[in-house]
């Protein structure tokens, strides 16, 4: 999520909203959010209702999983990046810029 | 005497511990992949709506529909990188 807050200005200017999602509480969002400084919505999907309506819960472990999605202005998925790709968001970055390019 | 067999085993580690350590990899990436989400390229997002760390908002994907890009980053526990 710092690789996103470092580059959020960018994403901004290419008509991006960034939204962290996750299955923790806001408790811990809150605290993680002041620690690193995150200025856009991160999101508790505590439960996982939405990590598992978008396929990502490993129901072995437990746990979500680390994936960026990126939605178009129509609601459909344009982009997804799985894993270790999804930790940076340059390839996000240019390809909202492309898009904004386009539009 | 000691000497050279310590350096014939650090060459024997060199030499087969790389391997050694990639077949390890390799089997655990085979038993621990997770399945591939079941959403595609061109699907529809599915709407959602979750409380942000404010605990003041929540935050819906379709008040951005007509307006902006979403850049929705699923991430798996906080205090942890990306």
């Amino acid at each position: 999520m710092q690789a996103f807050q470092a580059n959020l200005k960018k994403l901004e200017a290419a008509d991006t909203q960034v939204l962290g999602v996750s299955m923790d509480s806001p408790f811990s969002n809150a605290a993680w959010a002041e620690k690193i400084n995150v200025t856009f919505p991160l999101l508790s999907d505590w439960g996982g209702d939405v990590t598992k309506q978008y396929g990502l819960y490993d129901e072995k472990r437990k746990i979500g999983r680390r994936v960026n999605f990126l939605i178009d202005k129509d609601g459909k998925i344009a982009e997804i990046q799985l894993d270790n790709d999804a930790i940076d968001p340059t390839e996000l970055v240019t390809s909202c810029e492309r898009r904004k390019l386009k539009s | 005497m000691q000497r050279r067999t310590a350096l014939q085993m650090l060459a024997a580690l060199a030499f087969f511990g790389p391997r050694a350590g990639t077949k390890l990899l390799a089997q655990g990436e085979k038993k621990e992949a997770p399945p591939l989400p079941t959403l595609k390229v061109g699907d529809m997002a599915p709407d959602f709506s979750l409380r942000d760390q404010t605990f003041k908002n929540m935050v819906s994907l379709h008040d951005f529909k007509g307006k902006k890009n979403v850049a929705l980053a699923f991430y798996i526990f906080a205090f942890t990188g990306g």
